[in-house]
């Protein structure tokens, strides 16, 4: 049965039963839910829609709203362009169309075999990992150890550089928790951290920079429509060219979306017009010499350093808004 | 519960999704499925006027929404007509949900910007979320940016060279799986699980095995053949399950059980290769039985252990050893020795393999498939069911791609003939795209060794290819034996393997070999060149000495393209590059193709049971019956893909155009002769007008003639082998000459401009032909940059089963293509010229590495030109 909450309070009394969560049901082939299921569409809940300006230059997303929404927002795309642009640039305009920044944020991960039923693995309640062994070519470049799929969510790794706050409600009430606890690099199942009957709410972007720079930049071999091999982001304060904050963010490399503490903290003091300094390069090369790759995935560990520079280049050559 | 789908209320279901309900529901079939995970876009609707993907909308999410689906933009809309006019297609299966986004982009960017033509980034952007298998982008974009700027509003077009354009526009062709409706129960295929074991026992759960027992709308199981007991990839069809509804016979295909005693598997070739490896055919009747994948008959070979081969084709053989041996011993400069690697490609066209099978009371078969061989369809299934061939009827009237993979009796006609036998009811048989990548045919990975060596005059002295298929349980690989067919008469030893392991089979693709010997040769050329310090197009016009490929490379050296190129080392993030690459392919023709003729109606029916899978044949018999009749298009209509008249060549070997096209003309020449005995006042040539042609048509309805291809002149090379194949006399050429623009921060390679030249004799629908050869370039690019098929490497379970993870070139990935035909060469041939199908697939792949090597200084060995081959390399 089909149940449509009009609010969030009745969406989770319908989870607490056990029923399904649907947003934009545009994972690749989801599965569909056994039959007799209950699924909550999640879509026409009140307060899960829209992009609403707050005090103070924020921003408060709703969970439902679609990628598209997003990325097409004219005031989010002067406040919060990193994101608009991570938006813009994901899967294709029809799945945009469908896919919700809730949805995006909380997708099952690739992994070709947890998608295949002939393997088992300790995503799907086995043991082990069959591509640590087998293909894992696209896999991760900051192993922990358990499974080798990289997180698959861009708005994550934007909402990363944003410095967001994601609310949850479930039925004790509500929360609200940094973007990047919302993940975990552990070797345990599930490609987040949210429980059954737990809910994304919305998302709540702080005020843009004062004199704000940004670069976004997706590694593919494919010029659209494909998902990345390494993506980043890049959010600068530059006020009288100089850069005085900066958040970078990658993805594609970890279980997690990862911020890049020591790029930041080199990037603080370089002038926009000289480019990124040697200092920024060395914190580069440490993010490089961090990495932990597979035997299939050293080149990701290269490309990686080569799109940290690159989106870093682009933030400092960007006009602002 | 309702919505509003094309300006009527329905009723909206609980389950399942809105592609599935529009299609079976609805009987709204334009709405296509292709990949059912919402990369393709071909079941793009309008939901609200946003473009959908409906495979993945879950059919409840249409309440209150209002849906227009291709059906109900109405056939007119300026898009649609742009389509028909631009020859936006080929197959096409993809058009509706091209359309359908296009259409929504031109209304709103019209909206936007007024009456302008739309760019092709903004275009590419648009319809991102869209695949075409065969390539018609460059349609696609002008058919787009047209309609942009208005020209598609009003007024009267010329027919469109495609004669059932508009039909594909609107969504009124319907494919193969767009017939079964409702009536005809769901075939399902159950494949091995085991990389390598013998079949003990197929146990059949609860469905029944034997016609005319249990429950009407139980569900039925059949066993397919699996040759000698033995299974050898997973993946591998085992039997076959249907039942009324797709839902049942999924579920009974998950109760039926195989029993296997597993056999030790190979994976890799270097593991097959070692000593002692599992054999996958220990006994010379196990090799004989190896599935061969050459389009032609396969020469008999050595085998040892899991290698097959050599296969040898050689021209004063020892002498080029010889002297290659020297060379190498002397350490000799001009000895070019170099290895190059190809990726498996899957055909994937986007209508996948499908059948649909009835037996009918006379204990006739009736078969509708999905096939680019109706003729060798009905041969093979009368002689598997014992029938004769006048008891087996099947059609296929619109195709939805094939590129070599869609050819006889494949598992899906099987498949369904079988069931339907069984279940006493029509069934059909439709491949899930998952199935297609894994087991509905590829282009075998090679592994290719070339030598070239020249004098200090710069001409080739010696040449030797040692190439290695990949073909997984098949055989048949023929790359190395192309090498004959090139750069003049220097001696050469061609020598082909093949090794066999536990993966899936390979099927012939649209030049079988010829793209991975181009990959090596023509990028060894290059090399040459260099070690010669001459330019590659200078030194191809002294190796080469075809004179076609001589006219062409006279206007590559006036091309803009080629002659401005930049020169030096290049610097910076992005770096641009230009390469070539020669092409050649044989003539291959039909000579048994005939086409009938008909007055029905006051006009004329052509006949025959060829097939359009998007070559555009259809468009080629119309045009042809109606210039030599002296008749306007409108009078003729084609029929074809229909096995009940005369025989018509199977759409493979590049032959349809050149073994069809001839029979048309001598049957439209035969009718104008019967229509002036009959009625002298019909001239004897050039246009007539209509009111004699009315009359002259009105006094001979019923009239049937029969047309057949005329033999060449001198005859052919080869005589008609099986199949109704023969090689003709001449080679056909191409060059292509490719811009790449090479990210070296992130490794990503954009083709941006290419200008492919074609000798192919006379060409009898330019702009038709033009579509195959801008496909071609973007098949070669998929090959070149993004097409490989990933294995698991301890199962061989194929990996890369969704359009996700095997990719397929975008609008967004291809070069903004021009062709040029070369005219001359093939007067002797009827036509006077041949087939280009084949022909311009072959060197794409290699110019893309000849540019990519141009622009940065390194040389690429192996396909696909990924990211971190190309970081790697420029290190």
């Amino acid at each position: 049965m089909i149940l449509r909450p009009a609010d969030v309070d009745e969406a989770l009394a319908h989870l607490g039963t056990g029923a399904l969560a649907r947003a934009g049901h545009t994972g690749a082939a989801p599965p569909e839910p056994p039959v007799g299921a209950d699924v909550v569409d999640l879509t026409g809940v009140e307060g899960l829609r829209g992009v609403q300006p707050g005090p103070e230059g924020s921003v408060r997303v709703g969970a439902a709203t679609t990628v598209a929404e997003l990325a097409a927002d004219a005031g989010l795309a002067r406040s919060h362009p990193a994101l608009v642009r991570t938006a813009g640039a994901l899967a294709t305009p029809e799945v945009r169309a469908s896919a919700t920044l809730g949805g995006n944020l909380l997708q099952r991960n690739r992994c070709a075999y947890l998608r295949n039923p002939a393997f088992s693995c300790l995503q799907d309640g086995g043991h082990g990992c069959p591509a640590r062994g087998g293909d894992h070519s696209r896999g991760v470049v900051m192993d922990a150890g358990g499974c080798v799929e990289p997180h698959p969510s861009s708005l994550a790794v934007a909402l990363l550089a944003q410095g967001a706050q994601v609310e949850l409600a479930c039925p004790e009430g509500r929360r609200r928790v940094e973007a990047h606890e919302l993940f975990s690099s552990g070797s345990g199942a599930g490609d987040h951290v949210l429980g059954p009957s737990e809910l994304v709410v919305a998302v709540h972007l702080p005020a843009k920079f004062e004199d704000e720079r940004v670069g976004h930049l997706r590694a593919s071999s494919r010029s659209r429509a494909e998902w990345p091999l390494v993506e980043a982001v890049a959010r600068l304060d530059v006020p009288a060219g100089t850069v005085e904050r900066a958040r970078v963010a990658v993805g594609a490399v970890a279980r997690e979306p990862l911020r890049l503490p020591q790029v930041e903290e080199a990037l603080i003091g370089t002038r926009a017009e000289r480019g990124a300094g040697e200092g920024v390069e060395r914190a580069v090369a440490q993010v490089r010499q961090g990495g932990t790759p597979l035997p299939l995935t050293g080149y990701k560990v290269a490309l990686l350093g080569a799109a940290v520079r690159g989106v870093i280049e682009e933030a400092l050559a960007d006009p602002g808004r | 519960m309702d919505t509003d789908v094309n300006g009527r209320r329905c009723p909206v279901p609980e389950s399942g999704t809105a592609a599935g309900h529009l299609r079976e529901e609805l009987g709204l079939t334009g709405t296509k499925l292709a990949c059912g995970s919402g990369v393709c876009g071909a079941c793009t609707v309008l939901v609200d006027g946003s473009p959908t993907a409906s495979c993945l909308l879950p059919a409840d999410r249409l309440t209150g929404r209002t849906v227009t689906t291709v059906e109900g933009l109405g056939g007119d809309h300026p898009v649609q007509r742009a389509f028909s006019d631009h020859d936006a297609m080929q197959c096409g299966f993809c058009t509706p949900g091209f359309v359908v986004a296009a259409a929504a982009f031109t209304d709103r960017w019209r909206a936007e910007h007024g009456d302008v033509p739309a760019g092709r980034e903004e275009i590419a952007e648009a319809l991102s979320g869209h695949l075409c298998r065969c390539g018609a982008y460059e349609g696609i974009f002008a058919a787009v940016a047209a309609a942009c700027a208005g020209e598609y509003d009003v007024g009267e077009h010329p027919a469109p060279p495609r004669p059932d354009a508009p039909d594909k526009a609107a969504g009124r062709a319907r494919f193969t799986t767009d017939l079964g409706g409702n009536s005809a129960w769901e075939g399902v295929i159950v494949r091995s699980t085991e990389p390598h074991a013998r079949v003990l026992k197929v146990v059949p759960g609860r469905a029944r095995t034997e016609p005319g027992t249990g429950e009407a709308d139980e569900p039925v199981m059949v066993p397919l053949p699996v040759p000698d007991g033995v299974v050898r990839y997973v993946g591998q069809p085992v039997a076959a399950v249907a039942a009324p509804t797709a839902e049942q016979a999924h579920r009974a295909a998950g109760r039926v059980q195989v029993d296997y005693e597993p056999l030790p598997a190979v994976i890799g070739t270097g593991e097959a290769r070692r000593p002692g490896a599992p054999q996958l055919y220990p006994t010379t009747e196990a090799r004989d039985g190896a599935p061969a994948y050459g389009e032609a008959p396969t020469p008999p070979a050595p085998w040892s252990g899991n290698v097959r081969g050599p296969g040898v084709v050689s021209r004063r053989g020892a002498t080029a050893v010889d002297r290659l041996r020297r060379a190498h011993r002397n350490e000799d400069p001009l000895l070019v020795a170099q290895e190059y690697t190809t990726a498996a490609q899957v055909h994937s066209a986007l209508e996948p393999h499908a059948a649909l099978a009835r037996w009918e009371q006379d204990g006739s078969l009736s078969l509708e498939v999905s096939t680019q061989t109706v003729r060798k369809v009905v041969t093979k299934a009368a002689a598997h069911w014992g029938l004769a061939p006048g008891q087996v009827h099947v059609r296929a009237a619109h195709v939805g791609g094939g590129f070599g993979a869609k050819q006889g009796l494949t598992t899906d006609v099987v498949a369904a003939g079988e069931l339907a036998r069984v279940a006493g009811a029509a069934v059909q048989v439709r491949l899930s795209r998952s199935e297609e990548l894994i087991d509905g045919g590829h282009r075998p990975g090679t592994r290719t060794k070339v030598a070239l060596l020249a004098d200090r005059r710069g001409r080739l002295r010696a040449m030797a290819v040692d190439s290695e298929g990949d073909g997984g349980v098949s055989v048949g690989s023929n790359v190395a034996a192309l090498g004959a067919l090139v750069y003049g008469r220097a001696p050469r030893r061609l020598r082909d393997f093949d090794v066999v392991t536990n993966r899936p089979p390979g099927a012939p693709m649209r030049a079988p070999g010829g793209p991975p010997l181009a990959w090596a040769l023509e990028q060894a050329v290059d090399t040459m060149a260099e070690r010669l310090r001459e330019d590659p197009l200078t030194l191809r016009r002294r190796w080469d000495g075809n004179p076609k490929r001589r006219a062409l490379y006279r206007k590559v050296a006036d091309l803009p393209l080629w002659r401005d190129r930049p020169r030096g080392a290049r610097t910076g993030r992005f770096r641009r590059g230009v390469g070539l690459a020669a092409s050649t392919w044989m003539y291959m023709l039909a000579p048994q193709a005939r086409v009938e003729l008909r007055v029905v109606d006051g006009a004329v029916v052509a006949r025959s049971a060829t097939q359009d899978i998007g070559t555009g044949i259809r468009g080629v018999l119309g045009s042809t019956v109606a210039e030599r009749l002296g008749a306007p298009n409108a009078w003729v209509h084609v029929e074809i893909g229909d096995s009940d008249t005369v025989h018509g060549t199977g759409a493979f070997g590049s032959r349809s155009t050149t073994s069809m096209g001839p029979a048309a003309a001598e049957a439209a020449d035969r009718l104008r002769a019967s229509l002036r005995e009959r009625f002298p006042e019909f001239p004897a040539s050039g246009p007539v007008d209509e009111h004699t042609l009315k009359e002259a048509l009105t006094a001979a309805e019923g009239l049937s003639v029969v047309g057949q291809r005329r033999t060449d002149r001198w005859g052919q090379l080869t005589p008609s082998m099986a199949n109704d194949l023969a090689v003709g006399r001449g080679l056909s050429g191409a060059v292509h000459v490719m811009e790449v623009e090479v990210d070296t921060l992130l490794g990503r390679v954009r083709p941006t401009r290419c200008w492919a030249g074609l000798g192919v004799g006379r060409v009898r629908s330019e702009r038709m032909a033009r579509n195959q050869v801008e496909g071609a370039v973007v098949q070669g690019v998929g090959y070149a940059l993004f097409e490989e098929r990933r294995h698991d490497p301890a199962t061989g379970t194929v990996l890369s089963d969704d359009l996700e993870d095997y990719r397929l070139p975008g609008p967004g990935d291809v070069p903004e293509t021009r062709v040029h035909f070369h005219q001359e060469g093939f007067e002797h041939v009827p036509g006077s010229g041949v087939g280009l199908g084949e022909v311009c697939a072959v060197g794409v792949a290699a110019a893309v590495g000849n540019a990519v090597h141009d622009a940065t200084g390194w040389r690429p060995h192996a396909l696909p030109v990924r990211p971190d081959r190309l970081l790697e390399g420029l290190r």
